[in-house]
């Protein structure tokens, strides 16, 4: 096959995957929400003075009545309270959770991906030790253990995430490992093998491409869950008294008022509850690319 | 393998991961540099020589001047004889064995329940679906188990006491029972029953219906929270596990022999298609005591969870280390009960 043809041929590849994607309506409609959130939180990380936000870090804006007023044209989503604009304060929260949210699951993603391609390519005893250790800390509920670990290194929101990487990174180094170990099985591998390729090329050159790929597409679709989770620990009471604009912690807040302001518990929680649910539809829509049987 | 082969084997690997467990709980407590032992155990507010014969009886103890992995292993006899140590919080202080006693009924309880639910729910709603693929009944299903699962479990749980507590006033969502019903059972002593500690119980056992009544009103909504928070998963794995079965051969086979297609859906399928979801028994455990620790806060409901996060607030590390530990041994039981269990049904599973 000449050069040209090879590129034709990937390039049509690309384009029959972007049909089947746009072709799901859902998952075009998610797609769109989770960039939603990832402009507000750009916004308010580069430009904060053109959307109206002067103390991007901490809840502190205008000070109104700390008793929370209802939805009103001045205020969308009315107040809570410490006496703030409650979507101002979640335009900030964005920022934040999807911050960290990526962090836990780049660390995570980090640890477990390289712990499980060697696991899986060094074998024996090595590889029975790293699937008991995950085994551990699959024996504890991560939330529980979230609480721990993060106790330990002190409730803040950066101990927050690295707490949830500690328990999240077994599952992705499972994942890799079995994503590995099925690719080493492929016809091609063996060709590679039979035609005398070293071990470390096909490690790089061929197992590796084909193993990882649908690996970060899982991960990266754990974005969802992982914001959930860690606007979860917030809530329970992880973050100390502080003024941090964070989705879970502002729903905390209003609970104090929630028979007579119920907004300002919904609201937030709302906004985690769209982004879990947009980031599983574009899983979905992916999935679909993903499977040729699917794809027909 | 015979069974009890593959069972002594389940075991014997029960003992590195029950280690495992152990070690990460010992060594989280002590990297924080402090002697967490003498924190533990000893009150501030102690000085002078009453606070020396402590910190010596407690050196003696747990063998504190002895290198750390050294004391890792008289930690854990400590444990295996029962002796947690002490937790410190707002609604509860003294031994952790004592807390555990008082709080973990109250947890099985709600847990119990809202496994029921979540049995009784999801497994027809998960069936159905996909037996009646692509209808509108199904087309509803998906959506709301897909927006269910991802909403974190303390929205539901609001979302729950707004419309049902707040609005309907048809029932309490908070604590375990209303306290002035309770002020006269002689049963009930300084927020405490007996002798199951479960209100509900104990109210049964004296014969108390009035408090029955409203223990059960008070157990319905964290019950159902919880339920809610986890029946959506089960609903979409055993829709996609049904369908792969009723694609299956044998499925066909049946259906071409002139079954009809209920026998077709209700012994030959479902039954097959149960199999995974055993393995989500396990999952489910793993969800009700995270799930727990939540909904408990929310609805002020004196369990482990709730207890968990009263330690955290005020940083009592007895409390927290403890939760973690009985929540790990509760679940690695519960995992090897379902390994157990799948040995008995799937016997391709002992090859």
């Amino acid at each position: 096959m000449s050069e040209a043809e090879l590129k034709t041929r990937k390039w049509e590849n690309t384009r029959l995957s972007l049909s089947v994607f746009f072709a799901n309506k859902a998952a075009v409609i998610g797609l769109i929400i989770v960039m939603a959130y990832v402009v507000d939180a750009l916004l308010v990380q580069f430009a904060p003075q053109a959307i109206g936000i002067h103390s991007p870090g901490t809840l502190v804006e205008n000070f109104y009545n700390t008793v929370p007023s209802p939805p009103s044209l001045a205020h969308p989503f009315g107040t809570t309270y410490p006496g703030v604009d409650l979507f101002t304060s979640m335009v900030k929260a964005v920022r934040i959770d999807l911050f960290y949210s990526v962090l836990v699951v780049a660390i995570g993603a980090a640890v477990g991906s390289i712990v499980g391609v060697v696991s899986a390519n060094v074998g024996g005893l090595m590889d029975e030790i790293v699937m008991r250790i995950t085994d551990v800390f699959f024996s504890i509920p991560y939330l529980i253990l979230a609480l721990a670990v993060g106790f330990i290194l002190g409730r803040s929101l950066l101990n927050m995430s690295i707490a949830l990487a500690i328990v999240w990174w077994p599952l992705y180094a499972r994942y890799t490992r079995s994503q590995t170990l099925s690719t080493k099985e492929f016809t091609f591998v063996e060709a590679a093998k039979a035609s005398g390729v070293s071990r470390l090329k096909i490690m790089y050159k061929h197992i590796l491409p084909n193993a990882l790929p649908p690996v970060f597409i899982q991960i990266s679709l754990d974005l969802g869950s992982i914001m959930v989770i860690f606007s979860t620990l917030a809530f329970i009471g992880f973050i100390e008294n502080a003024s941090i604009p964070e989705l879970g912690y502002l729903s905390s807040l209003g609970l104090n008022y929630i028979q007579t302001a119920p907004w300002t518990v919904i609201f937030p929680g709302v906004a985690i509850t769209l982004f879990a649910l947009a980031v599983n539809l574009v899983g979905d829509g992916l999935r679909d690319v993903m499977d040729p049987r699917r794809r027909s | 393998m015979r069974l009890w082969v593959y069972i002594i084997r389940r075991l014997l690997l029960l003992i590195p991961t029950l280690i495992g467990l152990t070690f990460i709980v010992f060594i989280l407590s002590h990297v924080s540099g402090t002697n967490v032992i003498l924190s533990e155990y000893i009150s501030p507010k102690l000085t002078g020589a009453a606070r020396q014969i402590l910190v010596q009886q407690l050196t003696n103890q747990f063998h504190l001047n002895q290198p750390i992995y050294i004391q890792y292993f008289y930690w854990l006899w400590q444990i295996l004889q029962g002796n947690w140590g002490v937790t410190n919080t707002p609604i509860f202080s003294g031994q952790v064995n004592t807390a555990i006693a008082l709080f973990l009924p109250n947890t099985l309880m709600i847990s119990i329940v809202a496994s029921i639910l979540i049995w009784v729910i999801g497994v027809p709603l998960g069936v159905y679906s996909a037996v009646n693929r692509d209808s509108p009944a199904d087309h509803s299903l998906r959506i709301g188990s897909f927006t269910l699962y991802a909403m974190p479990i303390y929205l539901i749980g609001i979302v729950l006491i707004l419309l049902v507590g707040v609005y309907l006033k048809i029932l309490p969502f908070s604590g375990v029972v209303n306290p002035v019903s309770v002020s006269s059972a002689s049963w009930y002593v300084n927020g405490i029953s007996y002798p199951t500690h479960i209100i509900l119980i104990d109210a049964i056992i004296h014969g108390a219906w009035g408090i029955a009544s409203d223990a059960f009103l008070h157990l319905i909504l964290p019950s159902v929270t919880l339920a809610l928070a986890i029946v959506a998963s089960m609903i979409r794995i055993l829709r996609s596990s049904m369908l792969e079965v009723l694609d299956q051969d044998y499925i066909r086979l049946a259906r071409s022999k002139g079954i009809s297609e209920r026998s077709v859906i209700n012994l030959h399928a479902r039954k097959n298609a149960l199999l995974p979801v055993i393995t989500l028994f396990g999952y489910t455990v793993a969800g009700l005591l995270g799930g727990a620790v939540v909904v408990e806060t929310i609805f002020n409901y004196p369990g482990i969870g709730y207890w968990t996060t009263q330690a955290l607030l005020v940083s009592d590390i007895g409390g927290i280390m403890s939760a973690a530990l009985l929540f790990g041994l509760i679940l690695m039981f519960a995992n090897l009960i379902v390994d157990i269990v799948y040995a008995l049904v799937d016997p391709r599973i002992r090859y």
